[in-house]
């Protein structure tokens, strides 16, 4: 498609840029790249949660004809003797050391040509450990005499952190804190309290492409290929663990096939350039699903929620402790802790509020950010929390949360003003799209009916940078330059969209440059929902320098202001040729302020609000607990919308997603152990889950300091979602169910509390 | 994955002479739907696979026999050619019904009724249907013919009585006047579960009377088993309410459901009880 008129670009649904190329299997994905030389790793991994490793023999695989090389530490530290990585904590070991601390963690490789020869010659590794008691729940782990980490590590790069340095005897990794008001003068003053315990289960990112990285180590520089997320982050930490500067590390990253937060940081990367640094040859290391489950998941929470309300429903204190299982590593788990922490209290005016957030380590897989960074799983807590409130006091359950909502000009918890949030429209337009004025129809005899709705507010990880180049070459065509990883979301498109509106060009045919950290510049990572505003930024300023450059080549070739000449003609007229280019770089860094580390308060603890809200209708089989989701709503606020399909297709994605969380996906561990990893046993949606009545919509908005007034949209259907359920479900059959996931079963035995064991 | 060959043999004889009696790393496949799930999660390491796919003639069609009295369904068979013969249509339309929730049209293009049967997979969808229609199933191999009762087939948890070297060649299902027949596939997660139980019911009514009955329970259980007890309750009698709460009882007492992660032991029971009855009163009408 071509765009009429080249100047409007914006709120425009411009099909992606890449379409054709995925519809037509030729995209480039890390999964297709062979190197010249390359060897195969496949991985050995514990079978214990927690043990010392006594030995492990890999003579057995050594020998299987076709295997290049077994790798243990004890290899590793030979060409990097301090193998420990992480984003918050150098707390993981590029491959067990000494000690395993999950089941399924990677204690050995082997590296052959043929991956199933790698693959065979595993399964003729043994280990043996001095197996050590675990610890699985983080409300235990916080208090447990069994420590995950004998000692805590935390990396330079989060300075709040330094406190933590060495301190052992603990599973707490951080602990977070906001203090506002006086939560317990608030208590007092209240007529009526009201406290629940609410958690969240373990699930996973499940990307359709499985992790997987390259890495090719030459004397003087590397370059990785991988299904990255952050090739800027990694190019910082992978510099690091060798000592090297960034100049002779190249991330590389063509595009993902989803990532949902599961690729950011460091997964594989560490482990393979270890090992193309021992061997001096590339090597590539690709998952398959299943081992998925063993690298990175989604913190399941406990959730204390208490809160003081007057008798005319003004909700004037509460107080949230929260815990999140963080499994063995840290990964960003202090960060999901502390942006989640935050808004614990939700979307809420309360005067009097005080939060507690911990990070733990448990004998589980690490657990790190998951589309909305803890926001899902605190929503659920404090929406089902809020929605109890509102039935148990008989107040209309929009009406409640209407007489207590944020309002633009109001401080937050954390001090930090609201603006640019429609925080009103959301609910007002899922309460509209729910009819929830009009009369409902319980249902009756076997079959109830049930509807519910959540509005929920989250913070976005701040400070961050985005850097972005415009290049136009001499024939005037454009190249955009830029570290946002495109897995799927459309971030192509709306970057291009962006400078073309400044550059009045058509977007559809500005080149956009996937990561190339030798070519590209700094980006703090595609996460968060942060690129659309922070990139989007970026590039407009980009485009704007890149724009001012070309006025002033007019001026210098003394054209007329505002003429039409081509820039492919002042460039000729310059250089007698064509030839040339105008480059304009942008750079963005929001305003920031640290919060104060004891009452967590900031003026600017957030760049902008992600606010959103979601409407439910069910369907209960009284005999049996099943249930169908009939009708589910989404609406989100993403101020201008740059490319309304795309936004809608994130709004829908992310609904689907969270739908599984909510009702179908659970890791289920026994003894430290997990017992469906597999595609077979845990189950994501599917198209048949999806709700007859599937709608996703935005709301008229507009951020007032986003690129043409827009807003990240990634995570932001995730939020309400789940508590809208599990309220609707509430409202079908007058209990409340407190964990997540919605079960059939838990359904049932809610109707059916007597009846013991059937 | 070790390397093995792949023989695609043009007739029965040829395929069962590749095949090797004291040899279990010599397997035929079919669709390969299951054996190619073995094969990537290492349970299963073949020096030789046999594609039963061009062997046509001996394991293919679908024919009825000539009095009437029974429908023969080549092993070869696939999930989609089943689903849309004319024949199975009309004379056994519970087949299609349990098709529309099975797998996906990927899968059911080339999984076979005989892979389906040998895989011995107790959560699988066809067999307790099969066995509740009473089929039959004939069997060749280096020991010559034989014809056993799909029930017969399954020994327990993906054990069947089939030895190495032996092939499922057809299918017999007998064709039963007024009996009617259903399945529920219950599912306690996403829709595309495996299911936690799934209850196959044949019955022929007369009038209210349920005048024959067979039951059998899919999934919960090591292999798909017939419920004779529930049976025996409700044969003879007319399809009362109270009844079929008693035959639902019955029916949870003569197994041993165990917990898992689609749901607990009691939960699954009380699933029984419902399901038992919802089918019972759909094939009655009720
Ligand atoms: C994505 C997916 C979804 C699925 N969903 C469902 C579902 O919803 N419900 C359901 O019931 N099933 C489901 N299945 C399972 C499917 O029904 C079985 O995999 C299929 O029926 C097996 O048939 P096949 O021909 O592919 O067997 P194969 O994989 O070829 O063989 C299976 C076994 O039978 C043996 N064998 C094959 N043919 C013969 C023969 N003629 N004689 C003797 N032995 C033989 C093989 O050696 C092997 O041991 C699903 C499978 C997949 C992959």
């Amino acid at each position: 498609m071509t765009v009429d008129d080249p100047a409007h670009n914006i709120s425009q649904s411009i099909p992606r840029l890449e379409g054709r190329q995925k519809v037509t299997g030729r995209a480039e994905y890390v999964h297709h790249l062979r190197l010249p030389g390359m060897l195969y790793g496949k991985i050995f991994r514990s079978t214990v949660p927690h043990g010392r490793i006594l030995s492990v023999d890999v003579s057995e695989a050594a020998a299987v004809p076709g295997v290049f090389r077994v790798v243990t530490i004890d290899d590793i530290r030979e060409v990097l003797p301090d193998p420990y990585y992480g984003p918050a904590f150098h707390d993981q070991p590029v491959l067990a050391d000494g000690k395993v601390r999950f089941a399924g963690e990677p204690v050995a490789v082997v590296l052959a040509k043929d991956p199933r020869v790698a693959a065979q010659a595993v399964a003729l590794i043994t280990a043996e450990y001095d197996e050590l008691p675990s610890v699985d729940n983080e409300v235990e782990a916080m208090t447990s005499d069994i420590h995950v980490h004998d000692e805590l590590k935390p990396a330079a790069s989060f300075p709040d952190l330094n406190h933590l340095k060495g301190q052992s005897g603990t599973n707490v990794a951080l602990g977070y804190k906001l203090r506002h008001g006086d939560v317990e003068a608030g208590f007092a003053a209240a007529d009526h309290i009201f406290e629940h315990t609410l958690t969240t289960q373990p699930v996973m990112h499940t990307p359709m492409e499985p992790f997987v990285s390259v890495a090719d180590v030459r004397d003087d520089h590397m370059t990785l290929h991988t299904a990255s997320q952050g090739p800027s982050f990694v190019r910082i930490e992978i510099a690091r663990l060798l000592g090297w500067p960034e100049n002779r590390v190249r991330v590389k990253v063509p595009f993902l096939g989803g990532g949902f937060g599961g690729k950011l940081y460091i997964k594989l990367e560490a482990l393979v350039t270890a090992l193309s640094l021992l061997v001096r040859q590339p090597v590539k290391i690709a998952l398959s699903m299943e081992e998925q489950f063993f690298m990175v998941t989604r913190h399941p929470c406990t959730f204390n929620i208490k809160s003081g309300v007057t008798k005319d429903g003004k909700i004037i204190a509460r107080a949230c402790e929260v815990i999140w299982n963080g499994g063995a590593y840290a990964d960003i788990g202090p960060r999901v802790t502390q942006k989640a922490g935050f808004t614990a209290a939700g979307p809420y005016d309360i005067d009097n509020v005080s939060i507690d957030s911990y990070a733990v380590y448990t004998n589980r897989p690490p657990a790190g950010a998951l589309r909305g960074f803890g926001a899902p799983q605190i929503a659920w807590a404090y929406e089902c929390h809020t929605d109890m409130i509102a039935r148990e006091m008989g107040i209309d359950q929009v009406d409640f949360r209407r007489k207590n909502l944020l309002r633009n000009g109001r401080p937050q918890a954390s001090g930090t003003l609201i603006r640019d949030a429609a925080l009103d429209a959301v609910l007002d337009r899922a309460a509209e799209r729910l009819g929830w004025s009009l009369p409902f129809d319980p249902g009756g005899g076997r079959i109830k009916r049930g509807r519910g709705l959540a509005v929920a507010i989250k913070g976005i990880t701040a400070p961050t940078t985005s850097v972005a180049i415009v290049n136009l070459y001499g024939d005037g065509s454009c190249g955009l330059y830029i570290g946002t990883v495109d897995m799927g979301q459309g971030s192509d498109t709306v970057m291009a969209q962006i400078a073309a509106e400044v550059l009045n060009l058509d977007a559809s045919k500005i080149r956009v440059m996937h990561t190339d950290t030798d070519v590209t510049p700094y980006d703090m990572g595609t996460l968060g929902s942060r690129s659309t505003f922070h990139m989007g930024t970026a590039v407009r300023l980009a485009a704007e320098e890149a724009r001012d450059k070309i006025e002033a080549l007019r001026v210098e070739l003394d054209e007329p202001a505002g003429s039409n000449i081509p820039l492919s003609e002042l460039l000729r007229r310059k250089y007698g040729m064509q030839a040339g280019n105008i480059i304009g770089t942008g750079s963005f860094i929001p305003e920031y302020e640290k919060p104060d580390p004891d009452t967590g308060q900031s003026r600017a603890a957030t760049p902008f609000w992600g606010v959103g809200a979601a409407g439910a209708e069910v369907e209960v089989d009284t005999e049996t607990g099943q249930f169908e989701v009939t009708r589910l709503i989404s609406v989100v606020d993403v101020g201008t919308a740059i490319n309304p399909k795309l936004v809608e297709a994130q709004i829908s994605g992310a609904a689907i997603m969270q739908l599984g969380f909510t009702t179908t996906e659970e890791m289920l561990f026994q003894d430290g152990q997990l017992l469906n990893g597999s595609l077979a046993d845990y189950k994501i949606p599917n198209m048949l889950d999806v709700p007859r009545d599937f709608r996703n919509e935005f709301v008229e908005s507009r951020q007032q300091d986003g690129p043409f007034g827009a807003k990240g949209a990634g995570e932001i259907s995730t939020m309400a979602l789940s508590p809208a359920v599990g309220n609707a479900v509430a409202d079908a059959i007058g209990t409340y169910l407190l964990d997540m996931p919605i079960t059939p079963e838990a359904v049932y035995r809610a109707l059916h509390p007597a009846d013991g064991d059937a | 994955m070790k390397n093995f060959d792949l023989e695609e043999p043009e007739s029965l004889a040829e395929a069962l002479a590749l095949l090797d009696e004291d040899d279990s790393a010599v397997r035929p496949i079919g669709g390969g739907t299951a054996l190619m799930l073995m094969m990537k999660a290492q349970f299963f390491e073949p020096t030789r696979l046999v594609s039963l796919r061009k062997v046509g003639g001996a394991l293919g069609g679908i024919d009825l026999s000539e009095d009437g009295s029974s429908l023969r369904v080549g092993a070869g068979t696939t999930f989609t050619q089943l689903q849309q013969s004319p024949l199975v249509q009309k004379h056994l339309p519970v087949i299609g019904r349990v098709m529309k929730t099975l797998a996906n049209v990927r899968v059911r293009n080339v999984a076979t009724v005989g892979g389906n049967l040998a895989h011995g997979d107790p959560h699988l969808d066809l067999p307790p249907v099969w066995m509740a229609l009473d089929a039959a199933v004939d069997v060749v191999g280096p020991s010559g013919e034989r014809r056993l009762a799909v029930a017969d087939l399954f020994q327990g948890y993906y054990e069947t009585s089939l030895a190495d070297g032996e092939v499922i060649t057809a299918l017999y299902a007998p064709l039963v006047e007024d009996r009617r027949a259903a399945y529920a596939k219950v599912t306690t997660r996403a829709s595309h579960d495996w299911p936690a139980l799934g209850v196959a019911v044949s019955l022929v009514p007369d009038g209210d009377v349920i005048a024959d009955i067979r039951i059998v329970l899919g999934a919960a259980l090591d292999m798909p088993t017939r419920l004779t007890a529930a049976e025996n309750v409700l044969r003879g009698q007319p399809a009362g309410d109270d009844l079929l709460a008693t035959a639902g009882e019955t029916a949870a007492e003569e197994v041993d459901i165990e917990s898992d992660h689609r749901g607990s032991a009691g939960y699954k029971n009380h699933l029984l009880k419902i399901y038992l009855g919802r089918v019972v009163r759909e094939l009655m009408g009720r």
